[in-house]
């Protein structure tokens, strides 16, 4: 039995004696995965919040913005080189944290991270700010005054361990609107964000004492109320129940941003059910079901699929389960636990017993299959599915019947991967915008979104800044206060 | 029909009389009933045949296919038409709202046997008769619970004269309680008090808020059943007992738990709570395996995997079913971890689980 260790975190200011480490184990029987995570007293925390909003001060706050990115860039650059021990730490360690195949979770990992290269990270500023420059100095304003986006000096991020890389996102954010950050990482993947951090720390020293990636269990609330009080900005991805214990400890003058439970779906119109075209989308749905394990918030559980082509919705469910088989041997699914096995299972068979009471009800494939897919031959609605690749495929009329269908999870919406003609994707963009969703994307991209997008409809950056305005009043008060005359 | 079904019940009920029976002969019978069921119970027919076992291709119990607890809710699994059934029990209906298990019962010879055979062996200790406490509603009040009958033999059978129920429609009955616990420790005739562990909770949190304590007399013992949903249930347990125990002045070794479901015909119990989780065990008519849910396959000895009840008193419904039960097994029963039901996304996609919990709140 091999054991690997690792020591995640990173906690400027403190030496490693001083701080409780506590261990999380992952792995087989074969190959075991112990990983320390620092966990900190209340006047630790004290300590690195105090330090961090100093150092934000003094180093990351009077950098320029383009410097911000170029350092981000420099430390991405590493993590896309395969040599590179960094990388290599991470490609070794995901798979064994996260029980998810290495190849898969490579090749991910890489498109993932250049989602964050300097042309990229421009767009992502851009997206939210018309003037970047406003985040160096006071820009003019066409009404008149200047504006300045100050970001927030301390924001803490609580994240989830369901998209490995994950915290990537929110630490980048964070990073462009030169605040500080602390990151709790979640013990279902700490490796990602602590190798970044180092590795940001290493590329650009003045980051050093600007982050810090601790860990705490979640039942210790003191930690975190203690530590909410220190943040302008709380930011936390997670179940609903988690984040409404989260948000319980948030004092009313932090701003809180939570990232919920959400669910997403794909719709199949009758101009890509051709022989040809059906085929190549449901490889594309089946890779976006596969990557993630649909533990993503924008993996699809359903697809609605338009009657009257060549290609029936049935014949296209078949299409997609041949597909899921070829990817199951390719990337075999992750190990699941007994609870997530037992979900799969009862899911499965309360769909064969409506089988037994219905021929409009098929469950496709092999009990012993790792994957599902579920045909319906009549609507249903939009509802989730026990993940690790189980999935719907339900036969509409036209995909307008669709909206009603998924009227009733209005508040989890998120992404819609469509498969349609332009004249339809132009009909069905309004009324699905109109429904909640908040993303549309191609069939195949679901997993990767486009940088700079509007995660849950809002804004990466915006919401991590208060818009400071010198109104045009000061000016001219200013102006009879100088001491010159004209 | 009804002559088929008498029959039946006669041979499962000599069956549990026997002292002990080898595997053969548990085999023998569950394959009797296997074919009968498969025959009769048209549900469960269609269910075989989607599996594709039949009674010609299952020549092992552990071949039989189990039939998910959630089958009950969507199936009449019987082989007597539901109309000359005396009995349906049911299910709370915790996890799918309204819609209820079914359980029937064309009569409850077999049932009530099951249930005094078992509770005579492992809870009686020797004693033919010992007053009773009912902290559960009565049949009357419940009378799809399976629970309330269950406690209604045991009061009938094996409570002293003076036994009696302590919860009304009204709720605790706390002044008869106390009443009685009050005239056991006096008189030292030992007392057994029976509930769901939600009613002992409620009584020992009322006993707590009045200040009253016991110390019952020896060979009293307390029973509770059900857990407790949806909490972290090894330290709840040891808490539950700890406090059961202080409360009434029982030993933890005298403190047991039944673990018992609607979709049985016998229950399971274990030796007392000294620590916990404990060791459940059934009767010679019962079998229990440990099995992995997607491949159906046996759990090594020590690993987690799911509960599958093979449970020959089951003779009109179906033997073998799956539970949603996480437990791993022993030499002579298991050990029940709790729910599986409490899988969640380790994320951000809403999963069916989530949902149910969220809806829930």
């Amino acid at each position: 039995m091999t054991i690997l260790r690792f020591t995640a975190g990173y906690v400027p200011g403190i030496a490693h004696e001083d701080l409780s480490w506590h261990i999380l184990e992952y792995g087989t029987s074969d190959t075991k995965l112990e990983v320390k995570v620092p966990i900190l007293t209340s006047n630790q925390i004290l300590t690195v919040t105090q330090g961090i909003k100093s150092a934000a001060q003094s180093q990351i706050k009077t950098m320029a913005v383009s410097d911000i990115v170029r350092a981000i860039d420099l430390a991405i650059l590493r993590l896309l080189d395969v040599n590179h021990e960094d990388r290599k730490c991470i490609d070794t360690l995901l798979p064994i944290a996260t029980g998810m195949d290495a190849t898969m979770l490579c090749h991910n990992f890489s498109q993932y991270l250049e989602t964050f290269r300097t042309l990229q990270l421009h767009r992502f500023i851009t997206e939210d700010f018309t003037n970047p420059k406003m985040l160096d100095e006071f820009q003019p304003r066409i009404t008149g005054g200047w504006t300045k986006a100050v970001g927030a000096d301390l924001i803490t991020h609580i994240w989830a361990g369901n998209v490995p890389g994950l915290p990537l996102w929110s630490l980048i954010s964070g990073l462009l609107v030169k605040s500080g950050t602390i990151g709790k990482v979640s013990s279902a993947e700490p490796i990602c964000a602590s190798i970044f951090a180092k590795v940001l720390v290493e590329v650009e020293p003045r980051f050093a004492g600007c982050l810090s990636i601790i860990w705490w269990p979640n039942e210790n609330t003191h930690i975190a109320s203690h530590l909410f009080q220190q943040s302008d900005i709380v930011l936390a991805y997670g179940g609903n129940i988690a984040l409404a214990a989260i948000q319980n400890q948030v004092p009313v003058t932090t701003r809180f941003l939570p990232h919920g439970h959400k669910l997403s779906f794909g719709m199949v119109s009758k101009s890509a059910l051709s022989v040809v075209r059906a085929k190549r989308i449901a490889a594309q749905a089946a890779m976006d079901i596969v990557r993630y394990e649909q533990q993503g918030c924008y993996s699809p559980q359903m697809f609605y699929v338009e009657r009257g082509a060549q290609v029936s919705p049935q014949e296209f469910a078949q299409a997609l389960l041949g597909e899921m088989a070829a990817l199951a041997h390719k990337y075999p699914r992750n190990s699941l636990s007994i609870e997530e096995a037992s979900n799969i299972a009862s899911w499965r068979e309360s769909h064969e017993f409506a089988m037994l009471q219905t021929s409009a009800v098929q469950v496709l494939g092999d009990k012993k299959d790792a994957f599902v897919v579920v045909y319906s031959d009549v609507p249903m609605p939009l509802n989730p599915s026990p993940l690790n690749r189980c999935v719907t495929v339900v036969a509409v009329d036209s995909l307008q019947v669709v909206i009603p269908l998924i009227a009733e999870q209005r508040q989890y919406l998120q992404t819609a991967g469509l498969a349609t003609d332009p004249e339809t994707l132009l009909q069905l963009g309004g009324a699905l915008a109109q429904a909640g969703v908040t993303r549309i994307c191609a069939i195949g991209e679901m997993t990767s979104p486009a940088a700079g997008w509007h995660h849950d409809g809002r804004f990466n950056l915006l919401d991590l800044v208060n818009m400071v305005d010198i109104e045009a009043s000061t000016e001219v008060a200013a102006n009879q206060l100088t001491n010159y005359e004209l | 029909m009804a002559n088929n079904a008498s029959v039946i019940e006669d041979e499962v009920m000599a069956f549990m009389q026997l002292n002990a029976v080898d595997d053969a002969a548990f085999n023998a019978m569950a394959l009797r009933l296997f074919k009968h069921q498969a025959q009769l119970n048209v549900p469960f027919q269609r269910f075989c045949q989607m599996r594709g076992k039949t009674p010609r291709t299952v020549t092992h119990w552990h071949d039989i296919p189990a039939v998910p607890i959630n089958a009950f809710k969507d199936l009449d699994l019987t082989c007597t038409p539901t109309s000359s059934c005396e009995r349906i029990f049911m299910t709370s209906g915790t996890t799918r709202g309204d819609i209820k298990g079914r359980h029937y019962h064309p009569s409850l010879f077999v049932y009530d046997l099951s249930m005094r055979l078992n509770f005579e062996q492992h809870l009686m200790q020797k004693m033919s008769k010992i007053r009773m406490g009912i902290l559960f509603p009565t049949v009357d009040m419940m009378p799809n619970s399976s629970l309330a009958h269950y406690l209604k033999l045991a009061l009938d059978h094996f409570g002293t004269q003076d036994s009696s129920y302590f919860m009304g429609p009204s709720g605790l009955d706390l002044q008869g309680l106390s009443l009685a616990l009050n005239q056991a420790q006096q008189t030292g005739e030992p007392i057994a008090l029976l509930g769901s562990s939600y009613s002992l909770v409620h009584a020992m949190d009322t006993l707590e808020a009045e200040g009253i304590d016991f110390k019952l007399p020896e060979s009293s013992w307390l029973f509770d059943t059900g857990g407790f949903k949806g909490q972290s249930r090894d330290i709840e347990a040891d808490v539950f007992y700890n406090q059961l125990s202080n409360r009434f002045g029982v030993p933890r070794s005298q403190c047991f738990n039944m673990y018992g479901m609607t979709e049985l015909s016998t229950q399971l119990y274990d030796a007392g709570n000294i620590t916990t989780p404990s060791i459940k065990r059934g009767p010679h008519w019962l079998r229990t395996r440990v099995i992995d849910p997607i491949s159906g396959q046996e759990m090594s000895k020590g690993e987690r995997g799911i509960l599958a009840h093979t449970d020959l008193a089951n003779y009109n419904s179906v033997t073998t079913i799956l539970t949603e039960d996480v437990g791993v097994a022993t030499d002579d029963g298991f050990v029940l971890l709790g729910r599986a039901q409490g899988a969640q996304a380790k994320g951000c996609s809403l999963a069916v689980e989530d949902f149910l919990q969220a809806a829930r709140l």
